[in-house]
């Protein structure tokens, strides 16, 4: 006998589990139906197969230079918060040292903070000291929002490492960095190559800090955030936005599987 | 990792003679303060030291001027007695309660089929579930935009197909509460299966089998064995979603309306609309700060508590 289910629970669940997946790609469908369509209020019924929406973004300057600030912001902010996740999880897994408990709370602190209140505080101090609000100011915010991610990826891989690998190359002589370099950082390049996407995802979705932090040039989700105003924009932000949305997810899926693959191929013995 | 363990200390193993290696260690030295300072620097700058300048803006040692500057607990006299700001608290507390505990129980049985059902297409079903989560956060928002509008996708059809003339939209649908606690649970069911997913793949099936040899019913090893240990991945969950949301001021700004208005969209106006008032706002972060940092606090000790008696 099945312990966790009986067999009638197991199709009530299967059912629910189905509904509940329609209930979380029916919107993003209708969305990608409603970027094909033809009328430029995005309603039923549907006029018309068109890929108009797609046209005009290639000819909108604006929208691409946003896409743009936005990769810019992202690639900045997560090569420091992937930098700064490496360092951290380092002298996590391998230092005993006093009072790691309390900097592992500072560390993984901003995973609950209200986005907004970070932002404010930033812009507070950024006002306090005269810095100009720019591109930069918000992949300083940004790096604060995923340094814990990076943190919670790094970690659990660095402690799974055999410590004996790293002991291996000192006892032949390799210094500190020879042993990073050629021991532990191609055991944790999978994990590295994740928590980078899931930082960069994260700052190229970002708009709550965004918002407090932006100067003059506008990153993506705030330049969408401005174009909802208008409706007659709606159709060609939908097709962008489709566009974004299946890029992110496969880039996402894709890393995930060659992350498993890539730490199956390294767990396997030679 | 016990930290009795001892880290690597290089000095130890690394061979004295060895003096390229030692030039080496010199340019990049690995020592714990070294590895440290970077990342922990980082956070005190950006992350701690602006909650002082919060509270220092909250107790008005720092003001936007023209206003004068000196100490005063004015704004935080405005937020306890006022009773205009608090009771925009309640509702945004009443409002994520809500949410949270909404999407907990419908995240529940999925992460509870996931994990024990045994059914072999558990990961890609598990990471189907949690794609949309990775997926943009405004465009969930404005897919919600528009399935709700007046004349958006449930009202056109509902007029296309003659249930409804379109004179006579379901107007609640956008610009309300209704509205916000919809897209709100929308965006954040995703993300709550997995931490009750992750507690409950931990859990030890035979326990379950045991229950079952003593003659428990599946209802009775659910409620006394199953539930109980899952507890800590629920409460965790219902934080994740409980956190985010109660500051939210994105969601109900869009889909929101007058009568979604939230907590957060008091705390973002108070500091972009055309009459700032950054001593009110900086005393509204700063308390929403410190009811999050307790409620967390409350649950670690709970984790603690619970980790204790499974001991």
């Amino acid at each position: 006998m099945d312990v966790a289910l009986s067999p009638s629970g197991r199709r009530v669940i299967r059912v629910f589990f189905g509904l509940v997946l329609v209930f979380l790609y029916a919107p993003i469908v209708l969305l990608l139906l409603f970027s094909f369509n033809r009328a430029s209020v995005p309603a039923f019924p549907l006029s018309g197969f068109t890929l108009r929406w797609y046209e005009d973004f290639l000819h909108n300057g604006e929208m691409r230079a946003a896409l743009e600030t936005s990769a810019i912001v992202a690639v900045l902010s997560s090569v420091i918060a992937v930098v700064l996740g490496i360092l951290a999880s380092l002298a996590l897994t391998r230092r005993p040292f006093r009072g790691k408990g309390l900097v592992t709370a500072l560390l993984l602190t901003p995973l609950v903070i209200p986005l907004i209140v970070l932002g404010i505080s930033l812009l507070l101090l950024f006002h306090q000291f005269g810095i100009q609000l720019s591109i930069l100011t918000v992949a300083v915010g940004h790096v604060v929002i995923s340094v814990p991610y990076t943190i919670l990826v790094l970690l659990p891989r660095l402690a799974q490492i055999d410590r004996a690998l790293a002991e291996a190359a000192y006892d032949l002589g390799a210094g500190p960095w020879q042993t990073f370099r050629w021991v532990t950082l191609p055991l944790i390049l999978p994990a590295i190559v994740s928590a980078f996407l899931i930082a960069f995802t994260t700052s190229y979705d970002e708009y709550a800090v965004a918002s407090f932090l932006i100067g003059a040039r506008e990153t993506f989700p705030i330049y969408l955030y401005s174009q909802l105003r208008f409706p007659d924009k709606l159709p060609q932000v939908i097709a962008v936005a489709v566009l974004v949305l299946l890029l992110s997810i496969f880039v996402i899926v894709a890393a995930e599987v060659w992350r498993r693959r890539a730490e199956a191929r390294l767990e396997a013995p030679a | 990792m016990g930290r009795g363990e001892g880290g690597l200390t290089l000095d130890a193993t690394a061979p004295e003679a060895a003096a390229p290696a030692r030039r080496r260690r010199r340019r990049f030295d690995l020592t714990t303060p070294a590895l440290l300072a970077p990342p922990v620097s980082w956070l005190a700058v950006f992350f701690l030291a602006p909650v002082v300048y919060v509270a220092l803006y909250s107790f008005n040692v720092l003001a936007l001027p023209p206003q004068a500057t000196g100490f005063s607990v004015s704004a935080w006299h405005a937020l306890i007695h006022g009773g205009v700001y608090l009771s925009l608290f309640w509702k945004s507390v009443q409002m994520s309660l809500l949410v949270s505990a909404l999407v907990v129980v419908v995240a529940y049985p999925l992460a509870y089929f996931l994990a024990l059902s045994g059914t072999p297409r558990k990961y890609i079903l598990l990471l189907l579930l949690i794609a949309p989560f990775l997926t943009s956060y405004l465009l969930r928002v404005l897919a919600w935009k528009v399935i709700l509008g007046d004349h958006g996708v449930i009202n056109t059809f509902l007029s296309w197909v003659g249930l409804r003339s379109a004179e006579h939209p379901l107007s609640f649908l956008l610009y309300s509460r209704f509205a916000v606690m919809l897209v709100l649970g929308y965006v954040w069911l995703p993300f709550v299966a997995l931490p009750i997913f992750v507690t409950l793949e931990s859990l030890d099936r035979k326990l379950l089998e045991a229950a079952s040899d003593l003659y428990a019913s599946r209802l009775q090893a659910f409620v006394r064995v199953t539930l109980p240990l899952s507890m800590s991945g629920v409460v965790a969950a219902f934080l994740f979603v409980f956190i985010p949301t109660v500051g939210e001021f994105v969601t109900p700004t869009l889909v929101g309306g007058t009568s979604g208005y939230m907590y957060g969209n008091q705390i973002h106006d108070l500091f972009n609309s055309g009459f700032p008032d950054w001593q009110i706002g900086a005393t509204l972060s700063l308390f929403l700060l410190g009811v999050v940092a307790a409620l967390t606090l409350v649950f670690i000790r709970f984790l603690r508590v619970g980790e204790a008696r499974a001991a």
